[in-house]
């Protein structure tokens, strides 16, 4: 290995806090990375891993231990111009990192802070808007621009420095399928062919799976560090960590555990079909349509009938949001509603709870008209609930209680009863009502307070629940006790509305599904229907689970008929392929 | 509150790109411009030239190819401050300033033709003030008004004016105005879908509205912080010191035409100061 160009010797960090005892987020970590390197770091939330990221480029220093950037010690304080050039940062929120207005000149930023001369400066910036595609937006205001392409632009300003290492602290968090594939390919390309180190730090194993090395943190500590493969096929050591395995991965794990000869350890849907084609026995199979519906068509309690609606109407800026949207929820079901960024489904679902209402056309709810003066708003807002993305940044009330209590008081129910529906909504999202209920807000995890701000919504024990996003920005952990819930809601019989960008989710959630884009329905129907068209799906900048990208991969090899590109449960694909290797 | 849409009716800081010949001029000019018609506004206490300043506001607005009807937006945005500072003077001003022939007086309350022409005055002054800040960023985006600013200022460095730090906190400003409107619009979407009633009849009662807003102020504050804080980690992600030995990618470029506005924005406010306007009075009746 040649001289490390990051090398961290036993670094310890507290986070002091004032009258209370500080939080040790690094507990003696050793780590040296070489140039040329991409290496992941994974954990859970918690496990100090974006603390080690900041201590990287010196924005946070060891309490004890030191780390060394090019032999510069990050203490001296000198040094920290050529550190931060040398040791570029992109972080998890695509808005907070953007200083300018315009996109050309938030990435000349850095190299203004650097003082090159003039004509450097403008060489830069046209390079690095190149390497990440982002030149026919140089003249945008940043706020026009999507999630991932944001991120695009904040790793432009790092480039422009010309860094020899490049950290990215969460930088796919929030942003959709498309947008993280982009940015993943981005750090791959600049790894290869410009030789820039790569650090990534991200709590979804499947952004590990192409890393030159793996390592875990938990509890401020480095737990595992090796390959991908070697790391991975530590199932047991992973699950304690609080570590899910990706979609592929999990499914090559359960094959195995059917059949034993089969080989567990596949990270991508390459190695996992080739392990299939290669144990492939092809016995002759019956094909059911996948899964029966548990759900009897209830009846139709909101419809969009031609809904149209624009974004800043009577103004030189007028766009059209949503257009020709005809849309219906039944009582009972569970409807996804998917799209990619921008689309305009997070607009049709404020549709749903008369927050917005229509330009064109019309909405109902249990047969009101939202646009009719004598429909109360609030009392369909209380029987649709619904709830916003990253909910938890809407709390405001200092203890858990009061914050779930807040719909319920407005409702002006007595005392006995506000705490009885707190109670019932604290417990259905799987918080002790006792435990949780004198608890600070804001010193719980993302995943508590995302399940508070859930219950704050359940506290009005809606009729239909609609939820923008549920699961996006939770770590693996918060995102399975999350799809738990929706499940045991689901088969209760209630009427859920789900937008996700995750179709892994969907598959084993929804009972019908809306494919929405440009601002408008483009198809509708059972997710085996809508899986099924995967190239459709892909050509809308959306994806197929990954059971029915397998299963579509067995069907081109011509192993399995056209019918099985239905099945995109994930028991249901085990339950099939296990039958024929 | 039509539907929680906040940005719709801020056309302060609202970039309408016509590119019409007075979106093209170096944004020093026009500032220096805009300074030229706020002081001649300002000084020329005659009616009728704060009537031709008007006009002259609106040709303005005609050449930039700005809707009349747009730019009336903004002005009902400020309509509730005028309105204020309008009755404010009808009950007052008729005591502070009783000179002149008194129209009526009832008590303590008194009409005068000093009052009446006062407040004409100033609520022409006030409407011009608001149509030519709202012209400054409907023509001017908001990174050519911080260089520009930033560029005015410099001369003033050895002065001990931090200019730079000036025009960055200007365009760190600017730049979050957008981002937290549209959090606001969600926090306020939100909270009313857990039952708020945002925007209903108690909002005008002070003491229940102050409780009806924590839970918009609150989390906008909280995350308002949040994204301070990380963009203080961005920043120095970047190389941030302040602004010494800072260099720039932006130079701006000033032609014959932007010397011209200038000039002729510089007669124009002569041509205010030294007219000889008819007497005080003589304008309005």
């Amino acid at each position: 290995m040649s001289e490390p160009i990051i090398r961290l010797e036993n670094v310890h960090f507290q986070y002091e806090r004032p009258g209370e005892a500080p939080i040790q987020a690094l507990k003696g970590v050793d780590l040296a990375i070489a140039p040329g390197e991409y290496v992941v770091i994974l954990g859970h939330n918690g496990s100090g891993k974006s603390t080690l990221a900041k201590h990287l480029n010196a924005l946070l220093v060891p309490t004890t231990g030191n780390v060394w950037v090019r032999g510069w010690n990050t203490r001296d304080r000198e040094r920290w111009r050529e550190i931060r050039s040398t040791v570029g940062m992109v972080f998890q929120s695509p808005d907070n990192q953007i200083v300018a207005t315009v996109v050309e000149e938030d990435v000349a930023f850095g190299p203004e802070n650097m003082g090159l001369p003039h004509d450097e400066i403008v060489r830069r910036v046209d390079w690095a808007l190149e390497q990440v595609g982002m030149t026919p937006y140089r003249y945008r205001a940043p706020h026009r621009l999507s999630g991932g392409q944001k991120q695009r632009v904040a790793i432009a300003g790092m480039l422009a420095m010309r860094p020899q290492v490049l950290v990215l602290d969460e930088a796919t968090a929030m942003l959709d399928p498309i947008g993280r594939q982009g940015i993943l390919a981005i750090a791959h390309r600049l790894n290869k062919e410009e030789g820039i180190t790569i650090v990534a730090i991200t709590h979804f194993m499947e952004e590990a799976v192409a890393a030159d090395r793996v390592i875990v943190m938990a509890e401020g500590r480095i737990q595992l560090e090796g390959t991908p493969r070697e790391v991975f096929t530590q199932r047991a050591l992973l699950r304690s960590l609080h570590m899910e395995p990706p979609p592929i991965t999990r499914l090559a794990m359960a094959l195995h555990a059917h059949r034993p000869y089969f080989p567990g350890d596949a990270l991508t849907l390459e190695e996992l079909v080739a392990a299939l084609k290669r144990y492939w026995r092809g016995r002759p199979i019956a094909f059911s349509d996948g899964r029966s519906f548990s759900v009897a068509a209830g009846d139709s309690i909101i419809q969009y009938e031609d809904v149209g609606r624009f974004y800043m109407r009577n103004t030189p800026l007028e766009v059209k949001a949503i257009e020709h949207v005809n849309m219906h929820v039944r009582a009972g079901e569970l409807l996804g509603v998917i799209g990619h960024t921008g689309s305009g489904k997070s607009t049709i679902i404020q549709h749903a709870n008369a927050l917005l209402r229509p330009h064109e056309g019309r909405v109902k709810v249990f047969d009101q008209d939202t646009r009719d003066q004598r429909t109360d708003v609030r009392v369909i807002r209380r029987r649709v609930g619904l709830v916003f993305q990253q909910p938890e940044r809407q709390l405001f009330e200092r203890y858990v209680g009061d914050d779930v209590a807040f719909g319920p008081r407005q409702l002006g129910l007595s005392r006995e009863d506000v705490r009885a529906r707190v109670r019932r909504a604290m417990e259905a999202v799987g918080l002790d009502f006792g435990g949780f209920k004198d608890r600070m807000t804001f010193s719980l995890s993302g995943g508590e307070m995302r399940r508070v701000a859930l219950a704050g919504v359940l506290a009005l024990e809606p009729d239909v629940l609609a939820l923008d996003e549920p699961t996006a920005g939770l770590d693996p952990q918060g995102q399975n006790q999350l799809i738990d819930h929706l499940l045991r809601w689901r088969n209760q019989g209630e009427t859920l509305v789900m937008i996700s960008h995750n179709m892994d989710h969907l598959a084993e959630l929804a009972d019908r599904l809306y494919v929405v884009a440009h601002g408008t329905v483009i198809a509708e129907g059972n997710p085996a229907d809508i899986f099924a068209q995967v190239e459709r799906l892909q050509a809308e900048g959306l994806n197929a689970p990954a059971v029915t990208l397998v299963m579509q991969a067995l069907v081109q090899a011509g192993l399995l008929p056209p019918e099985a590109m239905r099945i995109h449960r994930f028991d249901d694909a085990v339950a099939l392929l296990g039958e024929l290797i | 509150m039509e539907d929680f849409e906040l940005l719709r009716n801020v056309t302060i800081g609202q970039y309408i790109p016509t590119n019409s010949f007075i979106h093209q001029l170096d944004p020093r000019a026009k500032l220096l411009a805009a300074g030229c018609l706020i002081l001649a506004i300002s000084f020329t206490p005659s009616i009728l030239a704060n009537f031709l300043m008007m006009l002259v506001i609106l040709g303005i607005a005609w050449l930039a190819r700005i809707p009349f009807s747009y730019l009336l937006r903004g002005f009902l945005l400020g309509l509730p401050v005028l309105i204020f500072i309008f009755v404010t003077q009808f009950l007052f001003m008729g005591r502070i300033e009783p000179s002149g022939h008194v129209f009526f007086e009832w008590g303590w309350f008194r009409i005068t033709q000093r009052s009446l022409y006062i407040m004409a005055l100033s609520g022409l002054r006030l409407i011009s003030f608001v149509f030519l800040t709202s012209l400054i960023t409907m023509t001017a985006t908001t990174t050519e008004l911080t260089h520009g600013v930033e560029h005015l200022l410099r001369p003033f460095h050895r002065f001990g004016v931090p200019a730079h730090e000036l025009a960055l906190i200007l365009m760190v400003a600017l730049r979050f105005v957008p981002t937290l409107a549209e959090e606001m619009e969600d926090i306020m979407k939100a909270q009313a879908s857990r039952g708020a009633d945002i925007g209903g009849r108690r909002m005008w009662r002070p003491d229940k509205a102050a409780k009806a807003y924590l839970p918009l102020i609150v989390p906008l504050f909280l995350n308002a912080f949040r994204r301070a804080e990380e963009l203080v980690y961005a920043m120095e992600a970047r190389g941030y010191v302040g602004g010494g030995g800072r260099t720039h990618f932006i130079q701006l470029q000033s032609h014959s035409v932007d010397y011209l506005v200038v000039a002729l924005a510089f007669l124009i406010m002569l041509f205010m100061f030294f007219f000889p306007w008819p007497s005080l009075y003589a304008t309005l009746f």
